[in-house]
């Protein structure tokens, strides 16, 4: 297939020195801190260099280095990113539970999927409201963070939180789903199940959105396969690679989770923007059907092999050994390394990988000869979580304050006055 | 995939560099029971692309990530990939495990063969000195290029200043100025 058939017969002129374009770190069409720099001969791109780094908070010396108990460690993974906040913690407590030894009663790895699949649909609908919003088209934002607004208020029901659930624990979940919950969860499939022919005909069958993704930021499947792409990135180019299908975890060998590729739509992937939407609105599809037979089939009995914590923490202490805990994350593999040596509460090895960190090479291709307009929503496709904070609420002595980012900014100046003493 | 084919490559292309391997099965499921396979093998430093050659003969290939540790005397680097995705519970985990002497920290990359290597090759030079002959990029991803340290070694006699430099603030009462 062409890429961008109209774009090649524009004529540039005399356009053909080549100039630098810096995107970022800090730039509205970004979301979060990441620099991008463009060599441009008029409109296309020749060329780009990435890089990240701008909002790297060491987590891993931080769980590893600081004396922090597991559990506090797990706490801490979770505040990995905002929204994959039960991924990381699911990929954590399964290789620290591999690492020592531990069983998860069935009711709970149960309750580990419902949450993380509903953790799913809360993402893909964020990303498809960004999507919408880089293309340009607000009112499709609007439309989709406003049906988003609903599954936040389950998760709220049955964790307590929008996001940061605090749901996982070593040996099972910290919260069961009470018989009066199941009426609301059903209630959100159901609405959702309604409104999912409406958002794939708001986004698929709109031209605006057609003529600005179709052909736009392709990923080939041979360069999916050799750049090692995950999550629905890898997926819209037709890989057929899902950790739920490929090495099944938790319960995920009951629910027969097949990876979803725009084939399954009828079309040919091309591995264009338009294809990631794809994938990932059918993936809300696909999530509703796996927390649908969840709910009917919920195995009775213990939500944790340690209902004390302070049994759990010398379980924990006296274990030995390594361990490798992965998830399918809404944006693609996350994976996590751990490894305990008896008598320390801190592991001694801590690795952490996110879905972003597999996709990064993947933009290389995907900005090659590609239009400058185009930018944003290249950047956006593969959901990139980079992470960042630009705001610190503190209450200290039961007083309220808001550190805003002219107090943060005056802090990291004066931080790095310190650190270059 | 099974892990007996995926082991029988790996000793058919290294024959007795093969130094060790473990195969540490995984049940999972609760009404659809499933063995997930992982082999967690050792294998010499120069032999790490030979190895990864030949996995990668066998089906897809991903690669995770590469693990790294300062075990004192020598560096230890575990690369966890992934044989033969694309079936239901048909992918192998492959955990290669292979040690660097502290005072040649260099081990090949393996970007030549895996592409997709090259972010958590990049993260091992800035994070531990290590470094890879044949990587395409050397650049740092996550780490101020001009960073005196290298955060992950337990021998760094800078390290601990540097720290406490970083979190300085945190111990000054935190009280607004």
């Amino acid at each position: 297939m062409e890429r961008n058939p109209e774009g090649e017969n524009l004529e540039y002129g005399a356009l053909e020195e080549v100039f630098e374009v810096p995107i970022g770190p800090i730039h509205p069409a970004l979301k979060e801190p990441i620099r991008f720099t463009f060599q441009v001969r008029g409109e296309r791109i020749v060329d780009v260099q990435i890089r990240t780094g701008f909002a790297h908070r060491g987590i891993e010396f931080m769980g590893m280095r600081q004396g922090r108990n597991l559990i506090q460690i797990l706490y801490l993974s979770e505040r990995i990113c905002g929204i994959c906040s039960v991924s990381h913690p699911i990929a954590f407590t399964q290789a620290v539970e591999r690492a020592a030894g531990i069983e998860v009663p069935p009711r709970a790895q149960y309750i580990r999927v419902i949450i993380s699949e509903l953790e799913r649909i809360h993402s893909h609908l964020l990303w498809a409201g960004v999507a919408a919003h880089e293309l340009g088209f607000d009112t499709l934002l609007h439309l989709t963070w406003r049906v988003r607004e609903k599954v936040l208020d389950i998760l709220e029901e049955l964790t307590g939180n929008r996001i940061n659930y605090a749901i996982p624990i070593f040996g099972g979940v910290r919260r069961d789903i009470t018989p009066e919950q199941y009426p609301r969860v059903w209630e959100a499939i159901r609405y959702y199940r309604g409104l999912l022919e409406e958002l794939l005909d708001a986004f698929l069958r709109d031209p605006t959105v057609e003529a600005r993704t179709r052909g736009v930021g392709i990923l080939e499947p041979k360069e999916a396969e050799e750049l090692c792409a995950v999550g629905p990135t890898a997926r819209a180019s037709g890989l057929r690679k899902d950790v739920r299908q490929d090495r099944p975890y938790l319960a995920y060998s009951d629910f027969e989770v097949k990876a979803i590729t725009p084939a399954d739509y009828g079309l040919t992937p091309v591995g264009d923007v338009y294809d990631k939407i794809v994938v990932r609105l059918l993936e809300v599809g696909q999530s509703l059907d796996i927390i649908e037979k969840a709910l009917e089939n919920m195995p009775e009995g213990e939500i944790t092999s340690f209902p004390k914590i302070p049994a759990l923490l010398a379980h924990l202490k006296k274990a030995e050994g390594e361990g490798l805990g992965w998830h399918e994350a809404p944006r693609g593999e996350v994976i996590h390394y751990v490894r305990l040596v008896s008598g320390e509460e801190s592991p001694l090895i801590w690795k952490v990988k996110a879905p972003t960190y597999s996709n990064l090479l993947s933009w290389y291709p995907m900005f090659e000869d590609q239009e400058v307009a185009d930018i944003p929503i290249i950047a956006a496709c593969i959901d990139p979580c980079i992470c960042c904070m630009d705001r610190v609420y503190i209450v200290r002595n039961g007083k309220e304050e808001t550190w805003t980012k002219e107090e943060l900014l005056r802090l990291s100046w004066e931080k790095t006055r310190r650190m270059r003493r | 995939m099974r892990a007996e084919q995926v082991l029988a490559a790996l000793s058919r292309a290294l024959g007795e560099k093969l130094q060790s391997y473990e195969l540490r099965p995984r049940e999972v499921g609760v009404s659809k029971k499933w063995t997930v396979e992982e082999i967690w093998a050792e294998v010499p430093r120069e032999d790490i692309p030979r190895a990864v050659a030949a996995l990668k003969a066998l089906g897809p290939l991903h690669i995770s990530i590469i693990t790294g540790h300062d075990a004192g005397e020598k560096i230890e680097l575990l690369y966890h990939l992934a044989v033969g995705f694309g079936t239901e519970g048909g992918e192998v985990m492959v955990t290669l495990r292979t040690f660097l002497p502290k005072e040649d920290p260099t081990v090949p990359s393996i970007c030549g063969i895996l592409p997709g290597a090259e972010t958590t090759e990049r993260e091992k030079i800035e994070f531990l000195g290590v470094d890879f002959p044949g990587i395409p990029r050397r650049d740092h991803v996550f780490l101020p290029d001009d960073l005196p340290v290298h955060p992950w070694r337990r021998d760094e006699p800078e390290l601990e200043k540097f720290i406490r430099r970083m979190v300085e603030w945190e111990k000054d009462d935190g009280a607004k100025s």
